[in-house]
């Protein structure tokens, strides 16, 4: 029994930490892997809100310079990120569940936003973008870390809909 | 309700200038207004009085503006500026206008009515929901609650609607009116000013303006909450500018409809 307590505790931490964990990369010979989770005390209407309307990204989200076009099920969308700025990626919104899951991506990779409630009053957020393909080593040192970006949009992400549920 | 007739009417000049403040348009207007009564007087047995009268009325009032805006296109942020280059073109629109200005009861100008007037045009460039649940909250003085109420929404949406439009107006303002930015863009209110009151003396009027007084204070949030103030004095049906305002609001719609 003493053994099982002990196991239980071990595992609590682990779990809350896996949704709050800073971002990290995993590299593989033909792909990468950036991913970043945190939790949101707010409603997740709010928070798909926030990750769907387009034109007001660039009020609250110090990584994105602009985001054209609307965030809907198969529509197309034009993004330019604090990343490369003078780059406009265009992206296809593949996979649209409401307060669940959002995908946008093109032909090199897919970035992915969950949305998970904890049944707190919180809700688990996690972003994963991974890019890759038969080509990749030939271009993966041109692109930049995405690490710090990440760990942003998900801090801006918190304090903007954190904050709209003080108000 | 027996005095039901007796209510609508007491809440007819409110739900008057909120449609207005919506659909820009005293026709629209208008008809939304009659056709809330008549839609309120048909359905008075599903007043379950959960909510007061006035958020019901609000309810039913904001329904027939979404439905009628539905197909229509939102504004641009630099409509007014669009407005006033095709007014310079229209003689006809300034012979009218100076017409109002010389002959009606209703045709005074004044700083702070056109104040009131130019944030109905800008806040069309919101989405129409984050327009609505401004006014509801800034002008009308609904709480989130009954704005959820209003809008059939939860009040964390109520918030977020509320939170989005209110910064987004901030933002805009800030950039453009000059009143309270002295690199803002915008100065027609002072412009019309001179053209129809040519002996005023502009900074005199504008002292006379809480939000252009505090302008030095750069509190931005402050300065809103101030600009709605303005707002919430002004009845545009019955206000001393009314006529005046309401045929410049004309013309500024059928600009924008024909522009977008």
């Amino acid at each position: 029994m003493t053994k099982l307590l002990m196991l239980f505790a071990m595992t609590i931490p682990t779990f809350v930490s896996a949704q709050n964990a800073p971002a990290a990369t995993v590299r593989k010979t033909f792909s990468r892997t950036t991913s970043v989770s945190t939790v949101i005390k707010a409603d997740p209407a709010v928070i798909w809100a926030l990750l769907t309307n387009a034109a007001d990204y660039k009020r609250w989200n110090s990584t994105v310079v602009s985001i054209e076009g609307d965030i809907e099920p198969g529509e197309k969308i034009r993004l330019k990120s604090t990343l490369d700025p003078k780059r406009t990626f265009k992206l296809k919104v593949k996979t649209f569940e409401p307060e669940k899951h959002l995908v946008w991506g093109d032909s090199k990779g897919n970035r992915s936003y969950t949305l998970t409630p904890n049944g707190d009053g919180t809700v688990a957020f996690s972003m994963v973008e991974k890019i890759g393909g038969l080509m990749f080593p030939m271009y993966a040192k041109y692109i930049p870390p995405f690490d710090a970006s990440f760990d942003r949009f998900a801090a801006d992400l918190k304090q903007e809909a954190e904050k709209i549920g003080k108000e | 309700m027996e005095n039901f007739t007796t209510e609508f009417e007491r809440i007819r000049p409110q739900l008057r200038s909120y449609i207005l403040r919506i659909t820009a348009s005293v026709a629209d207007t208008e008809d939304i207004v009659q056709e809330t009564w008549l839609k309120a007087e048909r359905n008075l047995d599903s007043f379950q009085g959960n909510a007061s009268l006035k958020t019901w009325l609000f309810a039913i009032a904001s329904n027939l503006a979404k439905d009628h805006l539905r197909l229509k296109k939102r504004w641009t942020e630099d409509c007014t500026d669009i407005c006033r280059q095709a007014a310079l073109g229209n003689r006809a629109f300034f012979e009218e206008a100076m017409n109002i200005r010389m002959t009606s009861p209703q045709g005074n100008f004044e700083i702070k009515e056109h104040i009131a007037f130019c944030f109905t045009c800008i806040a069309k460039s919101l989405p129409l929901e984050q327009q609505i649940a401004l006014l509801l909250k800034e002008v009308y003085e609904f709480k989130v609650k009954e704005i959820a109420v209003i809008m059939d929404l939860s009040e964390a949406m109520a918030k977020y609607y509320l939170h989005t439009a209110r910064s987004k107006m901030i933002e805009v303002f800030d950039r453009r009116c000059a009143l309270i930015n002295k690199e803002g863009i915008c100065h027609q209110c002072t412009e019309l000013n001179g053209i129809f009151n040519p002996k005023q003396n502009a900074q005199e009027e504008l002292a006379k303006i809480d939000m252009a007084r505090a302008a030095e204070s750069g509190d931005k949030e402050h300065l809103f909450d101030l600009r709605m103030q303005v707002l919430q004095g002004i009845d545009p049906f019955e206000s001393g500018a009314a006529e005046l305002q309401l045929h410049h609001l004309e013309h500024n719609r059928k600009v924008m409809e024909g522009y977008l």
